[in-house]
């Protein structure tokens, strides 16, 4: 007990000695003293960017630091709280960050002055489950005593330090299952693997990271509309790099990807039309493992919602042939950014049909002849489809009860689209069989068509005739009446 | 040929005694005769409305999920069942107008002053079948249009003080329109009206039989000899089915050059769509309600339309009883002023309805 009271009356005499000596260099009188004490934070505080702004302890911590003496320095009169806990820690930190006449008028900072309420509207700025008002708080991504500049490789925030950052919570199981035990854990794992993370790894600070995605302080659920990840969004948000030529230069990359996904069919579909269903950048590249696919696993890719023609080309001639002369699957015939609808055209061998690419007239060879003749059963398809609606809108605009038929025509455009899936096959019989389908369809909804317009001729005819008789019976009984009242007025007189 | 069979059967039911009767039956002739004839259209259109509406039954299905389906099958299916269901919806609609001109005439010449009171209630509680014979019968499809136009009928009805909301609850079998309501209506619209109005119609006929067709106020006064008359049999009956002819190659043509249309089946969760409209023999009231402001006073304007439609309707009914100076067979022209003031405002209010 001796030695102990003997070691805190020493310490006692130390510190009030090193603060005495300390007083004559600054004002950071706390700094002063807990550097002396060895206090790591003060350590760190050394190097804070606040420090270097001039930013005392006191700025966080309250109180005064200008006093030597400890009661008057951390007088809670003078405003002193001692460590921030929960969301103190955000509140001090905007305390300046949010204030214009601080940040533009004292520091002269280029910093936003709206990063505190962007967290509080992100997905972090959720109730913790610890009561706090948001998941994070500033210190989480950006350290407490150490806070350094973005730009400084040193900084948890540097581009080339924010993977780990994030995963810090986001790879953490027992972490993210409190909050969304749905979301994956492997981001960072992925994002290594991707282009991106090597080369972020490799020091790369040009590459997209966690925040050039997802943005810093607004970040919002992939499944927010208003989200830079949300499906519709993301084609715009990777084109914020890979549309930028000067960015993007030293790549080896094109940068037309978004105005080629932009006119193609998927881009159609997912910006103009706003379906969630179509594909966007990430669903053929990947999101966080983005990396252009494979030769190899294109078909795969597309395969993922393509998936009868993906099964139905990986059993044609075609795979065989496309493996040997190392063609990517799909994109050979059908592009990859810049797929268009796959309209008929793009079967048979003249005009704008791909099949001719390699199956040339001469020398004679079945592709060719296939081609040719799938073209041409289609071409038939199209016509007793057309003939049929022609006949079928024709009797409904005469009134005609035929909703039945009109909705048999589904069944004609369905074997149409089904045959285009069946293209992928190659073999002839089997989309014959498809189109035959559709073509007997198409015969007996013209017939009904024909036949309902008959009708209506028939119903015409029918009610002239029945009008006819009727008023000849009419005009009958008129001469009749006459008759009558003639030979009653004669046998009156 | 014709005289055989004529002996044959009146051999056995001796046809000599009627056609002596009805050769004893004579009906007046003046400028008023044309109207006598809209009496007899009536008649002849209820009875095809009764012979299509059995034809029509044996396809249709009250319930909700194959009303609509029925009818469906019934128009692109069955052989003439398109002209069948024109024809009954075509045919509602004369008999409405036939029934309204043959009130019209009778409420303008007087008709209805004692002795022929009761002829006038009977007429006039099957015009209000007539109107509920519409309203049941537009439902029965169970196309959109329909089932709003009867939502919004029902609704109209629950607006009455103290019975509105218990009336509205019977007529639909329940708080909203559904296929209890389908079921309802088609039940009315088949066995119960169909019934009630044979018994008035036998009344009224036989009324019309027993008391001779009613003269102008004007030709009271003159002698038997000077009054001009023709044979009920076969003088008025065949120029009665002159008429019938007549009505019957307008229904013709009505009913192929504009066949009645079956519409979307009815959707009870989809929104109501705009400009609902009733049948046109509703239309002027429909058309009231909506000029009538939103509160009068400490009424709800909708409430004081109803009731207002209400009583003259009783008012209209009870015209024999307040109208004394006809049966003392006075000249009333506040009788016929009212009259004219009802068909213009019916006139003008129905144009506005499919103006608006």
């Amino acid at each position: 007990m001796r030695r102990i009271i003997t070691g805190l009356a020493g310490l006692f005499v130390f510190v009030t000695i090193s603060c005495g000596v300390a007083s004559a260099f600054g004002d950071d009188q706390c700094l002063t003293c807990h550097e002396a004490i060895g206090d790591k934070n003060a350590a760190l505080f050394r190097k804070d960017v606040h420090h270097q702004r001039g930013i005392t302890c006191a700025g966080c911590h309250g109180g005064d630091s200008t006093k030597e003496e400890m009661e008057l320095a951390m007088n809670k009169a003078a405003g002193y709280i001692g460590v921030p806990k929960g969301d103190q820690i955000s509140e001090r930190c905007s305390r300046c960050h949010s204030s214009m006449a601080i940040m533009t008028g004292e520091f002269k900072s280029p910093l936003s002055r709206n990063q505190s309420e962007q967290v509080s509207r992100s997905v972090h700025g959720d109730l913790s489950t610890a009561g706090g008002k948001r998941i994070i708080q500033c210190t989480t991504c950006h350290n407490s005593h150490g806070i350094l500049n973005v730009k400084n490789p040193a900084s948890p925030v540097n581009p080339r330090n924010i993977p780990t950052t994030c995963a810090k919570c986001h790879s953490s199981a027992s972490f993210m299952k409190t909050y969304n035990p749905a979301l994956p854990i492997d981001q960072l794992e992925k994002y290594r693997t991707s282009v991106h993370g090597r080369r972020n790894a490799g020091g790369d600070l040009k590459v997209a990271e966690c925040a050039s995605c997802h943005g810093s302080h607004e970040i919002l659920p992939a499944n927010d509309v208003r989200s830079k990840v949300y499906a519709s969004n993301l084609p715009a948000t990777c084109a914020t790099c890979h549309s930028d030529a000067a960015y993007m230069r030293g790549y080896k990359l094109p940068s037309d990807q978004l105005e080629k996904f932009s006119g193609s069919v998927h881009g159609v579909a997912l910006l103009k039309k706003g379906d969630k269903g179509a594909p966007s950048c990430n669903d053929c590249h990947g999101n966080h493992g983005a990396a252009p696919p494979g030769i190899e696993s294109i078909s795969k890719v597309c395969g993922t919602c393509h998936a009868l023609n993906a099964s139905l080309f990986a059993k044609s001639p075609h795979k065989q042939a496309f493996d040997r002369k190392r063609l990517p699957e799909c994109e050979t015939c059908h592009g990859h950014h810049e797929i268009f609808a796959a309209k008929d055209e793009l079967l048979g061998v003249t005009g704008a049909a791909v099949c001719g690419w390699c199956h040339k007239q001469n020398p004679p060879n079945k592709g060719f002849t296939v081609a040719k003749t799938m073209r041409s059963l289609i071409d038939t398809l199209i016509a007793h489809e057309k003939q049929a609606q022609a006949l079928i809108d024709d009797a409904e605009q005469k009134g005609m009860e035929v909703s039945e038929a009109k909705f048999r025509l589904r069944e004609v455009r369905q074997s149409r689209l089904e045959s285009r899936t069946m293209v992928h096959s190659f073999d002839l019989a089997q989309f014959e069989e498809v189109v035959d389908k559709g073509r007997k369809t198409a015969t007996e909804i013209s017939i009904e068509g024909q036949q309902s317009i008959d009708e209506f001729y028939f119903r015409r005819w029918g009610m002239g005739v029945s009008t006819l008789i009727i008023t000849v019976l009419a005009v009958a009984l008129y001469l009749t009446i006459r008759r009558i009242e003639k030979r009653q007025r004669e046998e009156i007189k | 040929m014709w005289k055989n069979i004529y002996d044959w059967i009146d051999e056995r039911v001796h046809l000599g005694d009627l056609v002596e009767f009805l050769g004893k039956k004579y009906v007046p002739v003046h400028s008023h005769s044309i109207w006598y004839y809209f009496g007899g259209v009536t008649l002849f259109l209820f009875i095809i409305q009764v012979v299509t509406g059995i034809l029509l039954l044996m396809y249709y299905k009250g319930s909700e999920d194959l009303a609509y389906e029925s009818i469906k099958f019934l128009m692109s299916k069955v052989q003439f069942g398109w002209l069948i269901r024109s024809i009954h919806s075509w045919a509602a609609n004369l008999f409405v107008l036939a029934a309204m001109i043959h009130m019209f005439s009778v409420y303008f010449t007087k008709a209805y002053r004692k002795p022929r009171e009761i002829t006038w209630l009977t007429g006039m509680f099957m015009f209000f079948l007539a109107l509920a014979f519409g309203f049941s019968g537009y439902l029965l499809p169970w196309n959109s249009l329909a089932f709003f136009a009867t939502k919004v009928g029902t609704d109209i009805a629950g607006v009455v003080p103290i019975i509105g909301k218990p009336i509205m609850t019977f007529l639909r079998a329940g708080e909203n329109v559904t296929g209890a309501t389908l079921s309802r209506f088609f039940g009315l619209h088949v066995a119960v009206f169909p019934g009630i109005f044979t018994i008035l119609l036998a009344i009224h006929l036989l009324l019309v039989q027993r008391q001779g067709m009613s003269e102008p106020m004007d030709r009271e006064g003159m002698p038997a000899d000077e009054k001009k008359t023709m044979p009920f049999f076969p003088n008025f009956l065949l120029r009665d089915l002159l008429f019938w002819l007549i009505v019957l190659n307008v229904l013709a043509v009505l009913a192929v050059m504009f066949p009645w249309e079956l519409g979307e089946k009815a959707d009870p969760f989809a929104p109501a769509f705009a400009g609902i409209k009733p049948e046109w023999y509703f239309m002027f009231m429909f058309q009231t309600l909506k000029y009538i402001p939103g509160h009068i006073w400490f009424v709800e304007g909708e409430v004081l339309g109803v009731l207002a439609f209400g009583l003259a309707g009783v008012l209209w009914t009870l015209v024999p009883f307040w109208d004394r100076k006809s049966s003392r067979g006075q000249k009333n022209r506040l009788i016929t002023y009212v009259g004219l003031v009802a068909v213009i405002y019916i006139i003008i209010l129905t144009i506005l309805g499919y103006a608006s």
